[in-house]
């Protein structure tokens, strides 16, 4: 093999694949650690192959449903195509917020609400069940914004409240106690028409190493209310969003 | 007694097969690099490459009993699932395109093979990523043969054939004996 061709070749995988971010190790670390209460157990392959059960009937029920009620977002209806996915912002985001674009979206980001770096934001559900089942919360560090992802099973929960919280200590919804999260700054997210524990076993309390979106830790989740505390290294502007299939809520915290 | 001692002690893949997950993040730390670049070329979308490793670290972590061996098999156990995980993305972000844009970034415009240059990046925008598969294997990441098997999951004769039947949409004029 020419000496040659390997230089060459090497020299444009190097241009396709570029180095990794420096939070990649961070944010694997956190994904395992998030992952934990997962694994352990020889229940899990139970619930899994319980899960994939229930999605599977879950979905046939919801393509029925879709299928009667809303032909009019058939795929030759719909929206021109997009390599991102669709995102969705509750009109009810307070208007007397200034909204500042984010300094270098993706094109894969075009679609989605711009940051807003003060007041409360709120995302209002859309045919929401009495009680939407949180089933995962994952994070993640993207150019220009840390990541929160609360997945649901059911549906949207009936709102979402999100607010700056001054420091990082909150108080525990259900005991009243106060907890104290790593960070200088925080906010606060609450979910109304929600529950956390039916279908959600992974960690309440994650730290993620990331530059901005520090650690997050459940603050309640008590007769249809979850909140979640999360503690920033700064603050911070922040947007919220839903994403489809599986429902759920995407919370973006500015990291540059 | 110093080598009784270290006997005993449960090795980092035991510890992580036991549950502990910072042993086991220690051990794919080193492969995390090259299993971004093995991604990066497969899906040629670095922030889809970032995705797809993590979400290929929790699914050997959770599989971890599967692993056949030692640590020295931990690599291309690893590399394979990096691997089924950009397949994965690919087919469920059907809708996506190959971002040739990326392939062509970072392109310098100085330099006497530029015009060669230009071709083997068509030429590489035009594989499948599995066809580019066994080269990252084999060319970009420096695999020994059999690891390349190991990773492809066939013999290291399939793994070899591979690697010269995608050099050659490459370079035409490639030898099956060049690829040694």
């Amino acid at each position: 093999m020419s000496q040659n061709f390997r230089r060459d070749l090497n020299k444009e995988f190097d241009a396709i694949s570029g180095t990794p971010s420096p939070a990649l190790s961070a944010r694997v670390r956190s994904a395992l650690e998030q992952d934990r209460p997962a694994r352990t157990g020889p229940f899990w392959m139970a619930g899994l192959a319980a899960g994939l059960i229930a999605a599977i009937v879950v979905g046939v029920l919801v393509v029925a449903s879709f299928n009667r009620h809303q032909t009019s977002i058939l795929p030759g209806t719909a929206p021109t195509p997009s390599a991102s996915p669709s995102a969705r912002q509750s009109p009810s985001q307070s208007p007397s917020l200034t909204p500042s674009p984010s300094p270098a979206q993706t094109p894969s980001d075009s679609n989605l609400p711009a940051f807003v770096c003060a007041g409360p934001v709120s995302l209002a559900g859309t045919q929401t069940p009495a009680v939407a089942f949180v089933d995962a919360v994952r994070t993640g560090t993207h150019a220009g914004y840390d990541r929160v992802t609360i997945e649901f099973n059911n549906g949207e929960p009936a709102n979402v409240d999100m607010s700056p919280h001054a420091g990082t200590t909150f108080t525990q919804g259900a005991s009243g106690q106060q907890v104290t999260l790593q960070g200088s700054t925080g906010m606060l997210v609450i979910i109304h028409g929600a529950d956390e524990h039916t279908a959600y076993s992974g960690s309440i309390d994650i730290k993620t190493g990331y530059s901005v979106l520090v650690e997050l830790r459940q603050v309640e989740d008590f007769e249809g209310t979850v909140q979640w505390g999360l503690g920033l290294s700064k603050t911070a502007c922040y947007r919220a969003f839903y994403l489809t299939n599986p429902v759920r809520l995407v919370i973006d915290i500015q990291n540059s | 007694m110093m080598s009784a001692v270290m006997e005993q002690r449960p090795s980092a893949i035991q510890r992580a097969t036991e549950g502990d997950a910072d042993s086991f993040a220690m051990l794919i730390d080193p492969l995390l690099n090259p299993a971004y670049r093995l991604a990066a070329v497969m899906l040629s979308d670095r922030m889809a490459a970032e995705d797809a490793v993590q979400e290929a670290s929790v699914k050997a972590w959770r599989n971890l009993r599967q692993l056949r061996g030692d640590e020295s098999s931990l690599r291309a156990w690893f590399l394979s699932i990096v691997a089924n995980e950009c397949r994965m993305t690919r087919r469920r972000r059907w809708w996506s395109v190959v971002k040739s844009a990326d392939v062509e970034s970072d392109r310098r415009t100085d330099g006497p093979s530029q015009e060669a240059l230009t071709d083997l990046r068509r030429a590489i925008a035009r594989l499948s990523p599995d066809e580019r598969l066994p080269l990252v294997l084999y060319f970009y990441l420096d695999l020994p043969l059999d690891e390349v098997a190991r990773t492809l999951r066939v013999s290291p004769s399939a793994a070899k054939s591979r690697i010269y039947r995608a050099a050659r949409r490459l370079r035409s004029d490639l030898t099956l004996e060049e690829v040694s």
